[in-house]
């Protein structure tokens, strides 16, 4: 007599039906080995569950508490960074906003414009204090990566400043825009996720 | 399980996703007994096993806000804690050399007639085997979760689980003719 296989045995104990499940129930009517073999199995199993539950012998909440403000703290330095050099871009063109804005031509005004709202942003976020919060996993994924797009921009503008009269307008104002629209969606984020958490 | 944390898991929770530390801390001091237990049987040693649960609380303080209240708490922490887990002996594969070994010497060893204790038997398996066992027979896992977890094949997981549990019958001396 061919006795059912431990694969078996353990696939009749599982909530759905396997293909071979009925053939194994109707062999396990007629013989009491296998029978007795599942008994010790669902037994086993049963002594599994109760071994008693072993404890950590040292305390490891310091290094968890350390490590999350460390990550903190790497994160204010970030963030901090980034207003660092969007306000030296901010100087850097500041003599855009200095000047009437009457005698500026209409591509000079826009750019002026854009600075003015980027700035604007930038006092709205720091207002927020995202630095100071957890964020969640995706919405800190997201921040980071519109952060890491804003410093990328913040650097073409730098850029574009050490070049001076070599960089047209046109493309000085696509910079601007791009940092505006990037600024709000970091804003966007941070709001978003304050106020579904009630914040 | 903390039964106090249990009671005012959603505050609890609401708190430490706000950055609050002692909300976090709360969390860590209520699974941190369960957290260990799993990671300890499915880890070889005791340093791994700290290890896992360092790592676990680490993520739980990281992600609270991905918590979304759907499943308990326990089974979110737990999950992160098993993948923590399996992670950490992905990164000590060589220890697999046990299998290895336990196959070429096995047959000598497993026809003699020994008679452990259950702790000893577990502790015996392979690393892969011990886990499977634990995550399915235990914490009551399913297969294809478990291979989800472990980036194999249900069926990985299955004959894994019947490996171990023919190896723990002979280990326990509950080898009966039939």
């Amino acid at each position: 007599m061919t006795h059912l296989s431990m694969e078996s045995l353990l696939s009749l104990r599982e909530a759905g039906l396997e293909p071979g499940d009925a053939a194994a129930r109707e062999h396990l009517e007629s013989c009491s080995g296998c029978r007795a073999e599942l008994d010790r199995l669902h037994q086993r199993v049963a002594r599994l569950k109760a071994l008693p539950a072993l404890r950590p012998t040292r305390d490891r909440w310091p290094q968890v508490a350390a490590r999350v403000r460390q990550e903190r703290r790497a994160r204010r330095r970030r963030i901090g960074g980034l207003v660092g050099l969007a306000a030296a871009a901010s100087i850097a063109l500041g003599v855009l906003v200095g000047r009437p804005a009457g005698g500026l031509p209409a591509g000079e005004q826009e750019i002026r414009q854009a600075m003015a709202r980027s700035q604007a942003l930038e006092s709205a976020l720091s207002q927020i204090h995202p630095d100071e919060r957890v964020l969640d996993g995706r919405t800190a994924g997201i921040a980071q990566e519109l952060e890491d797009r804003i410093a990328r921009v913040d650097r073409e503008l730098e850029m574009a400043d050490l070049l001076g009269r070599q960089t047209r307008d046109d493309q000085l104002l696509k910079l601007w825009r791009e940092r505006v629209g990037l600024l709000d969606a970091l804003v966007d984020v941070h709001v978003t996720r304050a106020s579904n958490v009630g914040l | 399980m903390d039964s106090y944390l249990l009671a005012n898991a959603e505050s609890v929770v609401a708190r430490a996703r706000a950055g609050d530390e002692s909300a976090l801390e709360e969390l860590y001091r209520a699974f941190e007994a369960p957290v260990y237990n799993l990671a300890r049987r499915i880890c070889r040693t005791t340093e791994d096993a700290e290890d896992v649960l360092q790592e676990t609380f680490f993520e739980v303080c990281r992600s609270i806000g991905r918590y979304r209240e759907e499943g308990s708490l326990w089974g979110w922490v737990r999950t992160i804690a098993a993948s923590k887990a399996l992670m950490r002996l992905r990164r000590n594969k060589y220890r697999e050399t046990d299998e290895l070994q336990d196959d070429v010497m096995g047959h000598r060893r497993e026809d003699t007639a020994l008679r452990m204790d259950l702790e000893a038997a577990l502790e015996r398996l392979s690393e892969t085997s011990r886990a499977v066992v634990w995550l399915h027979d235990v914490e009551g896992y399913t297969h294809d979760e478990i291979a989800n977890m472990m980036g194999k094949t249900p069926s990985f997981s299955k004959s894994q689980l019947a490996r171990a549990h023919q190896r723990l019958r002979r280990w326990l001396g509950e080898e009966v003719d039939v």
